[in-house]
């Protein structure tokens, strides 16, 4: 497998990620795509146009990259914050059109805007890294911390009131959760994720454009979370790995490869209401290790007493 | 003088458009009582209890906490104040497991800095099994601590109802309100959890407010009953005067022809 590849399944499941963590909640809010465009244009203006970030001609420092990463999800978490409030007071699809709406006012403000290239985007956008290789490393560590971070966030205080507003909001708040508060936490959190995934995707890409952060987007990005399970962080992970391979993995069927992705989206759902991975299947998994573990240990246990045996006169 | 009632309900009215499911009702419940509310179906006891748990907005009239009114009422800020409450077609948290209903009762104690908590520090990890400990003797209190790891939905009925009052009581509430707690129960069941309900109010050293149709059971339990019908209250005092007043038996029965 091509690293190029392996860098865009990265990217999907940081995207899965973001979408997943106001859904963990109970929110259904289709504006990742929104956040991550603010993050690659951010991160494609400041290092084309900003000296100190654009480095020297085609190669800019990795510590420039981090930077506009930080810059990108400050950006779009404080958006976040500002609109959450008010967007946030909607439930179920009414969200998920408001966030469909913010998607679209931004995709046109990047088509429009005099300094974001119209549709044609901005162009070569200094490389970071000198192969996809370094991309696939940095995307490869940058997943492990927000995957860690999402994994211990559900065993937390914060994780367990988002669980508990997403089984039912009414007796959350009746015990004492603010949960206006903990919904937008949650949304920010996610605008945090999508808006530095940008920008690192816009460096990865080399150009960015408006049709990147679109209500297809959206869509692709919910399908993540959907087929690979919204109870737990390793459902959108494995979700947004899966279901961007499959198109470039589909290529060798030709012209049918979009039915067939078409297919395994709508068959996902059907066969795995709850998304591939559930924390019952976790748990399931976890138990046969550990069955499997005292087997081995067992089987240690005996071998040893055998030698202990063998050695005594 | 004397102190304030811990709550006080003073002119409550509810309508939700043509029906008035309150009518300009008023009580107060004293600190340490069991107080009773009784009623025929509709008569607006869950609705007195929502307004009172700021999950109904009443049309008029005002709740006050201690003899002060409640500024912009919110579930959340009502139960850091000190009311808890269950409901009388229960809300679990159901794909959590048992342990975890009752530690997002616990919520409000259990605030660390993220970043401690994302490390998972030894504070943090101390200050979480205290939680957790917490959490199992709240269960054992009400006789779950076997399940403590079940899924809540997987809990038969009566279980979830104990389960309802472990959460409730993890929030530690001044003030209890018990929607309908015996529902469903047959009368040996209902006996037991009249005496849990004594048992808790002395340990925790509560008030109780509580909604039930078992008019025997309520008359044994509590220290004072009200009696609503059609949204007006229209007996309060000792079961022994709320029994005796004709126009609780009227409600009941029937008027005599």
């Amino acid at each position: 497998m091509d690293a190029g590849l392996l860098v865009q399944m990265l990217i999907g499941a940081l995207l899965g990620l973001s979408v997943y963590l106001p859904l963990y909640c109970g929110q259904l809010s289709l504006a990742t795509p929104g956040f991550f465009a603010i993050g690659g244009t951010v991160a494609a203006l400041l290092s084309t146009r900003v000296p100190a970030f654009a480095g020297t001609g085609a190669t800019s420092p990795l510590p420039a990259l981090l930077l506009e990463m930080a810059l990108a999800g400050l950006l779009a978490g404080l958006l976040a914050l500002a609109i959450g409030g008010t967007v946030l007071r909607l439930r179920g699809i009414y969200l998920a059109i408001a966030t469909i709406a913010l998607v679209e006012i931004l995709r046109v403000f990047n088509l429009n805007l005099p300094f974001t290239g119209g549709a044609l985007g901005i162009f070569g956008i200094p490389q970071p890294f000198d192969s996809t290789t370094g991309y696939a490393g940095f995307s490869l560590a940058l997943l492990a911390v927000v995957c860690w971070l999402c994994a211990r966030l559900e065993q937390l205080r914060l994780g367990r009131a988002m669980a508990a507003i997403r089984d039912d909001e009414l007796a959350a708040a009746s015990v004492g959760i603010d949960t206006a508060r903990v919904k937008l936490t949650a949304f920010v959190l996610s605008a945090l994720l999508a808006g530095l995934t940008g920008a690192l995707a816009a460096h990865f890409l080399n150009s960015w454009n408006a049709k990147l952060g679109s209500f297809d987007a959206s869509i692709t990005t919910l399908a993540f979370v959907v087929f690979g399970g919204s109870r737990t962080w390793l459902g959108p992970v494995i979700g947004g790995l899966a279901l961007t391979a499959l198109p470039e993995l589909l290529r060798p069927v030709g012209d049918l490869r979009l039915i067939v992705f078409g297919l395994v989206i709508l068959l996902g759902p059907v066969l795995f209401p709850q998304g591939l991975i559930t924390p019952q299947l976790l748990q399931r998994l976890g138990h046969g290790c550990s069955v499997v573990g005292q087997g081995f240990s067992g089987a240690g246990r005996r071998l040893r007493g055998r030698l202990s045996g063998v050695r005594r006169p | 003088m004397s102190a304030p009632p811990l709550l006080a309900v003073e002119g409550l009215s509810c309508r939700f458009g043509g029906l008035l499911a309150l009518n300009n009702v008023s009580l107060a419940v004293q600190e340490g009582e069991i107080f009773g509310l009784i009623g025929p179906n509709g008569a607006g006891k869950t609705t007195l209890f929502n307004a009172i748990s700021a999950l109904t907005t009443p049309s008029s009239g005002q709740v006050l906490w201690r003899g002060q009114p409640i500024r912009h009422p919110r579930p959340d800020r009502l139960s850091r104040l000190g009311l808890a409450r269950t409901f009388q077609n229960l809300r679990l948290f159901d794909s959590l497991s048992v342990r975890d209903n009752v530690l997002v009762g616990l919520h409000r104690f259990a605030a660390s800095p993220l970043a401690a908590g994302l490390l998972g520090t030894a504070g943090v990890r101390r200050r979480q099994r205290q939680l957790e400990q917490r959490a199992l003797e709240l269960l054992a209190l009400v006789g779950l601590e076997d399940g403590a790891d079940l899924a809540a939905a997987s809990l038969p009925y009566g279980e979830r109802r104990r389960l309802e009052l472990a959460r409730a009581l993890a929030t530690e509430p001044r003030l209890l309100l018990l929607d309908e707690p015996a529902a469903g129960m047959n009368p040996a069941e209902k006996n037991d959890l009249c005496e849990l309900i004594r048992a808790i109010r002395d340990r925790f050293d509560l008030t109780v407010m509580i909604i039930e149709h078992h008019v025997p059971l309520m008359m044994r339990l509590c220290d004072r009953l009200a009696v609503l019908n059609f949204g007006e209250r229209i007996a309060l005092g000792t079961p022994e005067v709320v029994r005796h007043d004709p126009k609780v038996i009227e409600a009941y029965l029937g008027s005599p022809r």
